[in-house]
């Protein structure tokens, strides 16, 4: 739940407003779409949900914790226990494998059979013979699905998606955007999709639109929710 | 044109700027590379130009004739013979002198001053020394007013190194006081050796310059000599005259046993100018090593920045630069870097030089000291410590502006760099974190190989450095054990010439208050050649089953009647010889009463002991035949009583006629010991130097990893991994990159010791058979070197990462 959240970057006149008196609350298994263009603050408001950043004015409650004045080590804590991370660039470790990947993910959120947990979350999300291939050896989408199974595998109720289709064609974005949206579903986490792409925003349970830091419209997609078939390609 | 050359600099200036924490951590590595390699490697010239200048300041004699010991010859006598032979015209000048051991007790103020030493009686008649004049370093020196007088110059170091005044009184064997007028140094006296070659600390070892006849009245000796030294005529064949002089002296006086010396086979030659050329070998080779640990991390940064550039360059590519343009950008960076380093490096060079110039005023304390700025040796330091380090950055930017220009520009996943050769573990223990530092090593196998190369060079330099002088303390130990072994406190007597046993000097000597027990010994210096190889030696004739002291037998067997030789073994290992095989001893044979004629004799070697003094030799009692002594001895092993010392051995024994020196069996290892303590510091600042590399290479490498891993760093954070966790990969990386460092660079070192002590230490100290040994001492310093330092530079990168924008970080796409 976000309150009147504010992030200024600089002072006085020349202060950037990357994020301007936001309201916003995300349920439980919702799949939520922040659309909006480049500059409208999306990336922003990921980082300040996910205890990344630091907001100059307002109150944040992720899954029944304020971050709102809380400390480094329980901003890092909440980070591993509360939320997962998907990036546009995928942020895979290079030294580590497919199955390693995921693991790290459940390893520092606590999850005890590590190993059992990362295999399962790999064969999920269709990846279950490449568990020992490094991120190199693997193509731009797989190694997004390798990301959203290391997101999933901390077990966490939030997940934080920053473009997470930027960086992939239109048929592998949809069908990364179907994964997540079903997985979700299925765990009843959280989900939060940053996208500048009004198709693929049609999946989502609802898309609350930024414009210059602000919240200019939030609701269910305008025509209902779309199947994956039904988006154009 | 212009414009464009101005582009590039601006722009690779920029660069600099934005990794100037790195760029100067760098330019400091190539700097004390520079600067070491400039600084030293002014040290054999300076050594060199000092020593041919000193010796042609003080007209250093080119030959010497020396008579075996205890021989001794009328005053006059050689110098007619030398003028009678046919090489004669060569011979500018001659004079004759008259030198022998003597104990010397120069204590004052309450410290006790009493050491061994040689009295050198020389020609005062035209105004002091012609040949091998003295310079006078205080007070003054000697002139003809001297001549019969009590007069004596000490050698100045003895006199600086035992804090003794410009003027004073000292006592000589036999208790007869002598008053020194001044303190000087003169050629041969210009580093303190002992009887036998070895070079020890100045304080231990007194020279006592006199006018001749005093010399001869002190040693009750009235116009005798045992030494003429000659100074030949520019141009003139050294070589033929020193064997015509041998020849001719030997026909003509052949009852002193004589040999002939060219200057450059002098001990003091030897330790001035071999001793120079392989230390100045030894420099080199650290700073090589040095400077090839700033090429390593000139590489690594390199690299990082060509990676950083990667799509600049291949937008640039796109644009249709072509590549040797592209290329000139990273190059002009690294060229910046070399010459910052080596601008640092002129400096450092400079300091390091003025620490040596002190180094040689203390350990080579010469008339006339020759430092210079050695503008040669800066230019190829200079050159050097440029390009290495600029040679180091041509391959990754050679790399880079090959690859097809999409490529260079792509990003994201099909830009994602490969995993090194991460793949070849695919199996790893442990969690995930566990399992990162080493996957990250191997992910960049150049940086880590150049990390891991550059600290080895610095660990090796720590070792050889540490371990010459563990090595030269080993061999001390191994010496001192040997000498001491069922007599600690024994003590050796010299006499000034062979005495008959039953002799009241060697009466006086055995019932002396403070001596439990004394077994006469002869000892004289000799050659042993065999196989085309020849050493010298000393030869000592004793009981070999004395229950005083006896040498420890390691091969074959050494009892009374034993009708061979025992040898070092290390002399034995030179010769080629082991136990049973025959060699050559040439040795003095007495023909009458001062009198000796050398003559060669084929010995069965018996036996081998391990004391490291290569010239060390023995003979059973039996084969005192061999050099016509039966019965007599000039020196004797004593034990003191019990209550006694050796000091008290010593004053008691010290004004007794015939007694020329007293000291410890360990005597001469212990003036070795603190030879060795001067340099221990050079040492040190070495280390610390080492040290500071050390801890620069891992900064850098450090410093690199972050920067080029901070997405994966970002990416933990994200995950809510704590820092100390994120510094903890780091730290696991760094310690296994250390390891490997470590364990490489002792073997390095080792090595590289090995060698010193194989193949430049018998050069320049034949005496001595070193063992090669590094101390638990030396190892631990080489892994708080390379692994402490290495560990903890993930520390010095925890404000970067606690100040790391972690959002932007992860939306930075490389």
């Amino acid at each position: 739940m976000l309150n009147d959240v504010r992030r200024y970057y600089g002072t006085g006149d020349t202060a950037v407003k990357a994020i301007d008196g936001v309201d916003l609350r995300v349920d439980e298994g919702e799949f939520v779409v922040l659309l909006g263009p480049s500059g409208s603050g999306k990336t922003t408001l990921l980082g300040l949900i996910g205890a990344l950043d630091t907001p100059t004015s307002g109150r944040i409650v992720v899954a029944g914790q304020e971050l709102t004045g809380a400390s480094r080590s329980e901003l890092f804590a909440l980070r591993r226990h509360t939320v997962g991370f998907v990036f546009q660039s995928f942020n895979l470790f290079p030294g580590l494998t497919a199955l390693e990947n995921v693991e790290f993910g459940a390893d520092v959120s606590g999850r005890s059979n590590a190993r059992a947990v990362a295999r399962e979350m790999l064969e999920q999300v269709g990846l279950g013979a490449r568990v020992d291939h490094f991120p190199h050896e693997l193509s731009g989408g797989e190694q997004q699905r390798v990301a959203i199974a290391r997101a999933l595998a901390t077990g966490n109720r939030v997940i934080l998606a920053d473009e997470p289709t930027g960086e992939l064609d239109f048929r592998t974005g949809v069908q990364i955007l179907s994964l997540l949206h079903d997985q979700t579903h299925a765990a009843g986490t959280a989900v939060l999709v940053v996208t500048h792409n009004r198709e693929i925003a049609r999946m989502a349970d609802r898309i609350v639109e930024l414009s210059s830091g602000r919240v200019v419209s939030d609701g269910p997609p305008p025509a209902g929710r779309a199947d994956v078939s039904e988006l154009h390609w | 044109m212009m414009d464009r050359a101005l582009l590039w600099l601006r722009w690779s200036w920029r660069d600099l700027r934005q990794r100037w924490v790195l760029v100067g951590a760098i330019s400091l590595v190539i700097a004390l590379g520079t600067g070491l390699a400039t600084g030293l490697g002014s040290v054999e010239r300076w050594r060199v130009d000092s020593a041919d200048a000193s010796y042609a300041a003080l007209n250093g004699h080119d030959l010497r004739v020396t008579l075996a010991a205890g021989s001794f010859a009328r005053a006059g006598e050689l110098a007619r013979a030398a003028a009678g032979v046919a090489q004669a015209s060569g011979i500018a000048a001659m004079e004759e002198r008259l030198v022998v051991p003597t104990q010397i007790d120069a204590s004052h103020d309450g410290a006790t001053v009493l050491t061994r030493g040689t009295l050198v009686g020389v020609d005062v008649g035209g105004g002091g020394p012609a040949i091998d004049r003295i310079a006078a370093e205080r007070g003054r020196s000697l002139s003809a007013a001297d001549a019969g007088r009590p007069h004596a110059v000490l050698e100045a170091s003895y006199a600086e190194a035992n804090d003794l005044d410009a003027v004073g009184t000292l006592r000589v064997s036999g208790g007869q006081t002598l008053r020194y007028v001044g303190h000087g140094r003169a050629p041969g006296s210009f580093v303190v050796t002992l009887p036998g070659g070895l070079w020890v600390a100045p304080g231990s070892y007194g020279i006592v310059f006199v006018p001749l006849d005093t010399a001869q009245r002190l040693t009750a000796r009235p116009g005798a000599v045992n030494e003429l030294v000659l100074d030949l005529r520019p141009g003139v064949d050294t070589l033929r005259i020193v064997r015509g002089l041998e020849d001719a002296l030997v026909a003509r006086v052949p009852r002193y046993g004589l040999t002939v010396t060219a200057l450059p086979d002098e001990d003091e030659q030897r330790i001035l100018y071999e001793d120079a050329r392989n230390d100045q070998e030894v420099f080199n080779i650290f700073a090589l090593l040095v400077l090839a640990g700033a090429a390593f991390a000139a590489f690594n940064l390199a690299s990082r920045v060509v990676e950083a550039q990667r799509r600049e360059i291949g937008i640039g590519m796109s644009l249709g630069v072509p590549p040797r343009s592209l290329a000139v950008r990273p190059l002009l960076m690294g060229a910046q870097i070399a010459l910052l380093g080596v601008a640092f490096g002129m400096v450092v060079g400079l300091v390091v030089g003025a620490a040596m110039r002190n180094v040689l005023e203390t350990s080579f304390p010469l008339p006339v000291l020759e430092t210079p700025l050695e503008l040669g040796v800066f230019a190829r330091g200079a050159a050097l410590g440029f390009l290495l380090p600029f040679v180091a950055t041509v391959y990754p930017v050679w790399r880079s502006v090959r690859v097809a220009p999409v490529a260079a520009i792509r990003v994201g996943p099909r830009g994602a760099r490969g995993g090194g050769v991460a793949p070849l573990l695919k199996r790893l223990p442990g969690g995930t974190l566990a399992r990162m530092p080493l996957r990250n090593l191997l992910r960049a196998p150049f940086r880590t190989g150049a990390t891991i190369l550059a600290l080895a060079g610095v660990i090796g330099v720590v070792i050889a450095l540490a371990g010459m002088v563990d090595s030269f303390r080993a061999t001390l130990d191994l010496a001192a054990r040997d000498v001491q072994r069922g007599a600690p406190q024994r003590v050796l007597v010299d006499l000034d010439t062979f005495y008959p046993a039953s002799s009241r000097q060697i009466e006086a000597v055995a019932t002396a208050p403070s001596v439990a027990r004394a077994e006469p010994i002869v000892k004289v210096p000799a050659e042993v050649r065999a196989g085309g190889t020849t050493i010298d030696v000393y030869v000592e004739i004793l009981d070999p089953e004395s229950e005083l002291w006896r040498p420890k037998i390691v091969a074959g067997s050494f009892r009374r009647g034993s009708n061979g030789i025992v040898l070092a073994r290390e002399a034995a290992g030179d010769l080629g010889v082991t136990v049973g095989d025959t060699v050559v001893l040439r040795h003095p044979r007495r023909v009458g009463a001062n009198a000796f004629r050398t003559v060669e004799t084929r010995l069965p070697v018996v036996g081998l002991h391990p004391n490291p003094s290569r010239p060390l030799a023995f003979l059973d009692e039996s084969r005192r035949s061999l050099l016509a002594l039966a019965g007599a001895a000039n020196g004797l092993t004593v034990v003191p009583k019990p209550g006694r010392t050796v000091v008290d051995v010593e004053r008691d024994l010290f004004a007794r006629r015939g007694v020329v020196s007293v000291a410890a069996a360990t005597a001469t290892v212990n003036a070795l010991d603190d030879q060795i303590d001067s340099f221990v510091s050079i040492i040190q600042v070495a280390e610390v130097a080492a040290v500071l590399l050390a801890v620069l290479i891992a900064f850098n490498s450090t410093s690199i990893s972050v920067d080029e891993r901070r997405r994966d760093v970002a990416t933990m954070f994200a995950f809510g991994l704590p820092v100390r966790a994120v510094v903890g990969v780091s730290v696991a990386e760094n310690t296994i990159a250390g390891a490997v460092g470590t364990l490489l660079g002792i073997g390095l070192g080792y090595g590289l010791l090995s060698w010193i002590v194989h193949s430049l230490v018998p050069e320049s100290f034949p005496e001595i058979g070193m063992v090669v040994a590094v101390a638990p001492g030396t190892y631990g310093a080489a892994v708080v070197v390379g692994l402490v330092a290495l560990a903890l530079a993930p520390f010095l990168t925890l404000r970067r990462l606690l100040r790391m924008d972690v959002s932007a970080t992860l939306r930075v796409v490389e």
